[in-house]
């Protein structure tokens, strides 16, 4: 429930809706009856937010509690920013219109490095202090996950807790642990040694950090209650594990506005610039049944018209033969769309397509990653030319004239060659358009391609590798360019400043905290959007700091260097990862998991088992 | 025709927040949710038929909301209201569901309940009634001529068939009926604007809350 003094403000904003809670399925409860208040953040848009599946989850499974209650917040747009402080008011979660500050535990999802001077921004707004050392009440205690978690050492002074790995279990039980420390009438420091003991927390502030002149790690010391390494928790049966049977369904449209069936947790393939295939190991599975009982649940509750199944991969799932015919028997009559996001090029069978047709048309994506064959098998991505041309022949023959292209620019080994591939294999795909006889009349092909920068990222094998500098960038880009001839294809790019930024971040250690905050106060927030974003403030930061970003981005480390992040476990080994560097080298592939296990370690997370093995 | 219906509705509370567009998708998923068998447009991409009469501005409460659909199925008018009830966001709520007997654009005229919030509700009363009094209220209405959009001045002394006002103690109680024909619809925070221009300090908060919509021989639109 909002005040007036509240109210009042949302005459005054764009899509007021974002900030008023109220939500269909969204659960108030009353805050005497509750042992615990639990603030989940999201530091960016609401419309973002709320489309992640992640915070659907663990609001819902905080919510089931009798004794807590878990609300949402968002970083407010810049003009409810304006008014918020203009007239001081706190930065406050929908539900219940309670500033941040009141709650004992807030809880931010790290989804991307871009985020980080938001979560600062939501804390202070929320009046809350930013560094876990000016925190010291017991409550509210600052937690992290999310993928970033991996490695949060940048963000360190700010976090009292990280939770490395998957939160359903872990959540619970630091809830437990933090009523019971409430209802004692226990202190901060207490509490923390006692969270530390559990598996998958990890406290930074219990882990001291020496460097060498060089600037690079010398060690890295627990101290209190700390393990030497926090390994990161997994659910092992994802049938059993909890998920919501409801989502709030938000009144404005939001970026992914439609119920989300989760299918497998983990990825065979292990392309090596993708972090997330490594993170999320080992591969565990739903049943067909658990994801078809889950998806038409959520449909039901939430009154959507579109569901879309959730993974790394999802035609990878073996399960997925029989889900598609089983949902569609639900789903057809009631005129819901079953969306299929990420499907791969090699398994996308005639079958499968068939089936897609009797739905709605949406565009066809593929993602190559890289130019040439060579480049290909040096990250291990396993498409070949053939399998993309003949599946896009196959999509124009099924009355697609679209095709978008995914690939990446600045891999390690990558010349100029694999970048003139990039255009040269966008050319044929458009050429096998104009090979389909019954190309319908009048229209043309369109083939978009995307190019990412390549950022390098821990727990991959490429972890070592020196990310490609902006002036490297630019010439790639420049050369793609020139070898494209024709109107049909359409070229796009990410800008390289904000994945050097997102670079500097992702492999960075402590001594960046500071430059973190120095960035914030000059007024840095929303740095994922191309609007917003201030790099020259960013640099004022760094150089104010005396830190160079190039330490971090653009240098090779080498094997024996201790990483920031190696006191996290995630199961993957270093030494498979070195393996996997070396092969990279050689333009060698590593088979996907499910042809032959590479024995990468994160098994032993899972009693040993791997549903890929 | 005659499976057609009309249900009445109240978007209240932070409801009003929802622009039309938006409650366009919430209820069509409140329908869908609570399984009203409802007609949908034939084609490639159906959707559900379904027609509002005389939107609501962003940031009005409305105790007389109307949308039409069509029943394609069987079920009772009680049966459809119950079950749209749970299926609805709080702040929206179906009061009463009934064979349409009007045509929408027979809806002449609209009565809203204000509430003005200020400091000195006397004196923004007396400014008011000042406003009501002049030969004539002007404001700025956005038009378009031919293919260009501008400004006109226009009187919508006229447009105002009657009100009623009186102080409270923090706020000022305003009743007003408005004309709200396709062509004459005012919006109620058009007429604010112009009747609270020459005010001196800042009001608070403003509560449009839309009570009654009407024919223009003054019977209730149903
Ligand atoms: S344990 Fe083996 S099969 Fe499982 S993810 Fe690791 S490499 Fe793949």
């Amino acid at each position: 429930m909002l005040s007036r003094a509240q109210e009042k403000l949302l005459a005054k904003v764009q899509k007021p809706a974002r900030y008023t809670g109220g939500e269909l399925n969204s659960v108030v409860k009353n805050k005497a009856e509750v042992k615990l208040r639990y603030a989940f953040c999201f530091p960016d848009s609401y419309e973002i937010g709320m489309s992640h599946l992640g915070m659907k989850i663990l609001y819902s499974l905080v919510n089931e509690r009798a004794d807590a209650w878990c609300e949402r917040a968002f970083a407010p747009w810049e003009d409810m920013e304006a008014l918020l402080r203009e007239n001081r008011m706190p930065l406050y979660a929908l539900e219940s219109g309670d500033a941040l500050s009141e709650f004992d535990m807030i809880g931010f999802t790290l989804q991307y490095e871009l985020s980080y001077s938001n979560v600062l921004n939501m804390l202070d707004l929320g009046g809350v202090p930013i560094r876990s050392a000016d925190r010291t009440d017991l409550t509210p205690i600052v937690v992290g996950g999310g993928p970033c978690a991996c490695n949060p050492e940048p963000m360190a002074d700010f976090f009292d807790i990280f939770l490395p790995g998957e939160g359903e279990e872990v959540t619970n039980e630091l809830i437990d642990l933090l009523i019971a420390h409430k209802e004692k009438g226990s202190d901060k420091l207490s509490f923390l040694r006692e969270a530390a003991k559990i598996e998958g927390v990890y406290v930074p502030a219990f882990y001291d950090v020496s460097y060498h002149a060089d600037g690079t790690i010398e060690a890295v010391t627990p101290k209190e209650t700390a393990p030497a390494t926090v390994k990161k928790r997994i659910i092992s049966d994802l049938d059993s594990v909890y998920y919501p049977e409801k989502f709030v369904v938000p009144f404005i449209d939001i970026v992914h506005d439609r119920a989300v069936a989760e299918v497998f947790r983990g990825c065979i393939r292990g392309c090596r610039f993708c972090q997330a295939g490594f993170i999320y190991r080992p591969i565990r599975e739903k049943s067909s049944d658990t994801v078809n009982r889950q998806a038409k649940c959520l449909c039901d509750s939430t009154g959507y018209d579109e569901v879309s199944l959730c993974s790394l991969s999802t035609s990878d799932y073996t399960g997925i033969e029989s889900l598609i015919p089983k949902m569609f028997q639900w789903a057809l009559p009631e005129k819901i769309n079953v969306a299929l996001p990420s499907l791969r090029v090699d398994n996308f069978s005639e079958e499968l397509m068939e089936e897609l047709k009797k739905v709605r048309k949406s565009g066809l994506t593929f993602a190559p990653e890289a130019g040439t064959q060579r480049l290909r098998d040096a990250i291990n991505k396993n498409v070949t030319e053939e399998e993309v041309l003949k599946t896009s022949a196959q999509a124009f023959r099924g009355g697609w004239t679209s095709v978008k292209l995914y690939f990446m620019m600045g891999l390690p080994t990558e010349t100029l060659e694999d970048i003139a591939g990039i255009a040269e294999l966008a050319q044929k795909v458009v050429n096998e358009f104009y090979k389909n006889p019954d190309k319908p009349k009048g229209k043309g092909v369109t083939v978009s391609i995307s190019v990412a920068s390549f950022v390098p990222k821990p727990f991959t094998p490429f972890q070592w590798e020196p990310q490609d500098t902006m002036e490297q960038l630019v010439e790639k880009q420049k050369h793609l360019i020139e070898n494209v001839h024709t109107h049909k294809i359409q070229v796009s790019w990410h800008q390289s400043r904000t994945s050097f930024l997102e670079g500097v971040f992702a492999r960075g250690d402590r001594k960046l905290c500071n430059v973190i905050e120095s960035a914030w106060r000059k007024g840095c927030k929303f740095d994922g959007w191309d609007e917003y974003f201030l790099f020259d403030k960013w640099m004022e930061a760094f150089e104010e700091n005396g830190i160079d970003p190039a330490f971090y981005s653009n240098r090779r480390r080498d094997f024996s260097e201790i990483l920031p992040w190696d006191h996290l476990d995630y199961g993957i080994r270093k030494a498979f990862l070195e393996e996997e560097n070396k092969k990279a080298h050689e333009s060698v592939t590593t088979p996907h998991c499910r042809q032959k296990c590479a024995a990468c370690g994160a098994a032993k997370l899972n009693g040993g088992h791997c549903d890929a093995k | 025709m005659q499976n057609d219906i009309r249900i009445f509705f109240t978007k209240t509370g932070m409801a009003k927040y929802i622009s039309h567009l938006d409650l366009m998708r919430c209820m069509s998923r409140a329908f869908k949710r609570a399984q009203i068998p409802l007609w949908f447009t034939e084609g490639f991409n159906p959707h559900l038929f379904m027609t509002f009469a005389r939107p609501l501005s962003l940031g009005q409460e409305s105790l007389c909301e109307v949308v039409d659909v069509r029943l394609v199925g069987e079920m009772t008018f009680k049966e459809l209201q119950t079950r749209m009830n749970a299926a609805l966001p709080q702040d929206i709520t179906v009061v009463s569901v009934q064979k349409p007997v009007h045509k929408p654009s027979e809806i002449a005229v609209a009565e809203y309940e204000i509430k003005l919030f200020s400091d000195s509700p006397d004196a923004l009363c007396d400014c008011i009634k000042s406003g009501f009094a002049a030969p004539q209220i002007t404001v700025l209405k956005k038009a378009k001529q031919g293919r260009k959009k501008i400004e006109k001045e226009i009187d919508i002394k006229p447009n105002v068939l009657s009100f009623k006002i009186t102080v409270q103690d923090t706020y000022v109680l305003l009743h007003v009926s408005l004309t709200a024909g396709d062509q004459n619809n005012i919006n109620p925070t058009l007429l604010l604007s112009a009747l609270t221009n020459g005010f001196p300090s800042e009001i608070e908060n403003t509560e449009i809350l839309k009570t009654k919509i009407l024919l223009e021989n003054g019977e209730q639109f149903c």
